[in-house]
């Protein structure tokens, strides 16, 4: 009996994790920076970067990465000594540490192309190793508090510093309280154990430490665990999140509650601290990694089930035309109907990403920023819980990431020249997310700068008229020339590059891009993108001997033309107008728009859209009807088109274009120029 | 059929013992993310061999073992531990409190499936 296993075979697992500790590692290093420019320790955040340094340590050694062993060893013996010390970092470190990061994760990208992960950078295990940890924590051995002394068999397993963190709480202002939670078999069939109430307790205070108590307990078992957490929420709540009786709560400060069980193991004095400190429930907990290949491959077998049911489909109408019996066929078909679209909306959550982790990245963005800038800013993420598909994320990323840093380096102005002008020296990005209903998603980019001037813009972009709409001044700055030149952004505040975020937004996601704009006051940028862009309801039409599809969410209206209420006023340049909704909208002939018939005449059927706020009517030959496709991108640049969001195969095996009307209607809209300047 | 019960904060840790250990015939196995939930698990259930990491959330390996070696009921469960640690002091802490076994990563699978199977045929016996 040996083993045949290969550990390098969990490499790609191993790149997985690695990736999300290094996520961690960010965002608790840039914590332990923020406390340390006020002076303040952090225990908690250099306890969790150093859990994931040491994680990232065993991981590659086992799988026999060694330039990585040594720096995260070398991360983690740093580290070890900043715990030490109470939790505090001096600011000079963070540095140092950051780098140190991105070697490991450098190395992560070199192993994940295929690559031998390159040895240690120059002088930076020297560089990590020179770093001094700040003074230790003032006075938490005489902090250690008569608050727990009724307590004494659990205050003996408490290190100094949860000890600190329990008076000072119940000083400060909150209850130090002790939940009793009695783990038992039928609890953890119904989902109730340790991990589910830890997770529930934490997000009503701080949860200071959870101690295992052997003994008897009163539902006949033999365990409680009690957590020790500061908090503002009632017994009531408490006990709820514990799944109710048996368990209980008892206030710290009171008078002495019966002593702990005397079976309890001591371990005074003997655990480490980097080891007895409390934890943040760890996301990870309850979920598996998958990896994205599998996801997408799910999603193409999803792909082949939905064509296929369309075959079906055509299948038993052509039979049912032809005088078969096909009752309950159709009966058949109408039931895979619906457990193929349960199935879609199960194969989609599985791609889900949470908002929140998409943008963990971006305080360290603007923390780089605010070094090479100067200038003092606060990054506020309101994001929620809100989800997107994976596909969606990793596009609408780089767009995020544009506004934010152009607000960053633009927009906001000086600590000198916000004092100036009356305003707080710290300037304020704020990223916000909601879900809307119907599969869309609204993200905004905000900041307290200095506003666009329109005016400068329009001088600059040789427009004679200054724009006075938020949407007018956008089309000028989304112009790809005027935006690549550096004087201009520094005049109108947030022009840089906008036209690749208006390509990812509008053309790749097929969303729409506003802009709200006050001069001395700052921008809002609204980003609207839909949920996912690889299985949407479409709506299937016929236009010129072809047949098209677009999606159901993006079309406002069906409707029958009827050419007498059809006008071509005069200087509209041939524009018809159609009224729809008390307005006359714009009647654009598809196949004109596609180069398919030079005709004017009205097409019988036309498609309402709203196209950056205006309402725009498509006309065109025949609807088909309405049915769920899986987009394909068109991904390669040769045949990347304004207004075609993609390709599909509706069960017959042609390939049929999915339109973006909107975007189409746009391109064709700005102009003879208007599709090589959006194509580019 | 014998219980492991695999203890980690890392699941790609957890999957590696699990495959180290897989060629021993007939092994089923529990995965614990913390120390926590590794005590929850111990109370619940009977396993026939634990192994465990010392670096964890909530609480460390160490006090899980203090806390097993203090139950009746498991004071006999063969303890494993596998961790990054390998100083002397780790060890010597962690053999004192009770363990077993004190592996440092990286371990070869064969040595860890020995220790194993060495420990679980002395249960046996």
């Amino acid at each position: 009996m040996t083993a045949s296993v290969d550990l390098a075979d969990f490499l790609p697992a191993y790149l997985a994790e690695v990736e999300e500790l290094l996520d961690s590692a960010h965002r608790h290093l840039l914590a332990v920076e923020a406390s340390a420019r006020r002076g303040a320790a952090h225990p908690k955040s250099v306890r969790e970067l150093f859990r994931a340094l040491h994680t990232i340590k065993g991981l590659s050694a086992m799988v026999d990465v060694e330039p990585i062993v040594s720096i995260a060893h070398w991360m983690e013996t740093s580290l070890r000594q900043a715990d030490q010390a109470g939790g505090r970092l001096p600011e000079s470190s963070v540095e140092p540490l950051l780098e140190g990061l991105r070697a490991v994760e450098q190395r992560i990208r070199q192993l994940a192309a295929g690559k031998p992960a390159a040895p240690v950078p120059a002088g930076l295990a020297e560089r990590l190793e020179s770093l001094e940890p700040a003074g230790a924590t003032q006075g938490s051995a005489a902090a250690a508090p008569r608050l727990l002394d009724e307590e004494k068999a659990l205050a003996s397993r408490l290190g100094p510093a949860e000890r600190e963190q329990l008076s000072l709480g119940a000083t400060g202002g909150k209850r130090a309280v002790r939940l009793d939670f009695i783990p038992g078999a039928d609890r953890a069939a119904r989902g109730l154990t340790i991990n589910s109430v830890r997770e529930q307790v934490a997000a009503l205070g701080d949860l200071v430490k959870v101690i295992p108590v052997a003994g008897p307990t009163p539902g006949g078992g033999s365990l409680t665990f009690a957590l020790l957490l500061l908090t503002d929420a009632t017994d009531t709540v408490l006990l709820d999140a514990a799944g109710g009786e048996p368990a209980s709560v008892v206030s710290l400060s009171r008078p002495a509650p019966p002593a702990a069980p005397a079976s309890a193991p001591s371990t005074e004095g003997s655990a480490e601290p980097l080891e007895e400190e409390p934890e943040e429930a760890r996301r990870a907990g309850g979920t598996l990694r998958v990896e994205v290949s599998r996801l997408d491959e799910a999603l193409e077998r999803l792909a082949a089930l939905v064509v296929n049911r369309s075959r079906l489909q055509r299948a038993v109408a052509d039979l049912t035309a032809a005088g078969a019996p096909t009752r309950e066929l159709r009966a058949i078909l109408q039931e895979n109907g619906r457990q193929l679209r349960d199935m879609r909306a199960a194969v989609l959550r599985l791609r889900m990403v949470r908002v929140g982790d998409m943008l963990e990245r971006l305080p360290l963005l603007v923390r780089g920023l605010r070094r090479s800038t100067g200038k003092a800013v606060r990054l506020e993420l309101d994001v929620g819980d809100t989800e997107l598909d994976k596909a969606v994320a990793d596009r609408l990323l780089p767009a995020l990431v544009h506004l934010v840093r152009n607000a960053v380096d633009h927009a906001l102005e000086s600590p000198e020249e916000r004092r100036a002008a009356d305003k707080a020296p710290e300037g304020r990005v704020r990223l916000a997310c909601h879900a809307r209903a119907s599969g869309w998603v609204d993200l905004t980019v905000e900041d307290d700068g200095r506003g666009v001037d329109a005016a400068a813009v329009a001088r600059r972009a040789g427009v004679a008229q200054v724009p006075s709409t938020g949407d007018a001044l956008l089309e000028l700055l989304c112009r790809p020339g005027f935006s690549t030149r550096e004087e201009v952004t520094s005049t109108s505040g947030r022009g840089m590059g906008m036209d690749i975020v208006r390509r990812i937004v509008v053309d790749q996601l097929g969303g729409e891009l506003h802009l709200d704009t006050r001069p001395g006051a700052g921008s809002t940028f609204l980003l609207r993108v839909p949920l996912t862009i690889t299985l949407l309801d479409a709506i299937v039409f016929e236009c010129a001997g072809l047949r098209y599809a677009v999606a159901v969410g993006s079309v406002e209206e069906l409707f029958e033309v009827e050419p007498g209420r059809v006008v071509r006023p005069a200087g509209s340049q041939g524009v018809a107008l159609v009224e729809r909704r008390g307005a006359a909208v714009p009647l654009l002939p598809l196949a004109r728009l596609l180069g398919r018939a030079a005709d004017d005449g009205a097409p019988p059927r036309g498609l309402l859209v709203r196209q950056r706020g205006e309402l725009v009517a498509f006309g065109v030959d025949r609807l088909l009807g309405q049915q769920e496709i899986v987009l394909r991108p068109l991904e390669d640049p040769l045949v990347r088109v304004p207004g075609v969001a993609g390709a599909t195969d509706l069960g017959d095996g042609r390939p049929t274009l999915v339109l973006d009307l909107a975007a189409l209607g746009a391109a064709r809209r700005s102009g003879a120029g208007g599709r090589e300047e959006r194509a580019s | 059929m014998p219980e492991v019960l695999v203890v980690d904060d890392s699941k790609v840790m957890r999957d590696m013992v699990v495959a180290c250990l897989r060629p021993y015939p007939g092994l089923g196995f529990t995965h614990a993310s913390s120390g926590l939930e590794a005590i929850e698990r111990l109370s619940l259930n009977p396993y026939d061999l634990l192994v465990l990491d010392l670096n964890m959330p909530d609480i460390g390996g160490i006090e899980v073992v203090e806390f097993v070696r203090g139950q009746d009921r498991l004071r006999q469960l063969p303890i494993i531990i596998v961790t990054t640690r390998g100083d002397e002091a780790s060890r010597a802490r962690a053999l004192s409190a009770g363990a077993d076994r004190f592996m440092t990563k990286p371990f070869t699978p064969d040595a860890i499936l020995s220790e194993a199977k060495r420990l679980l045929e002395e249960k046996r016996a």
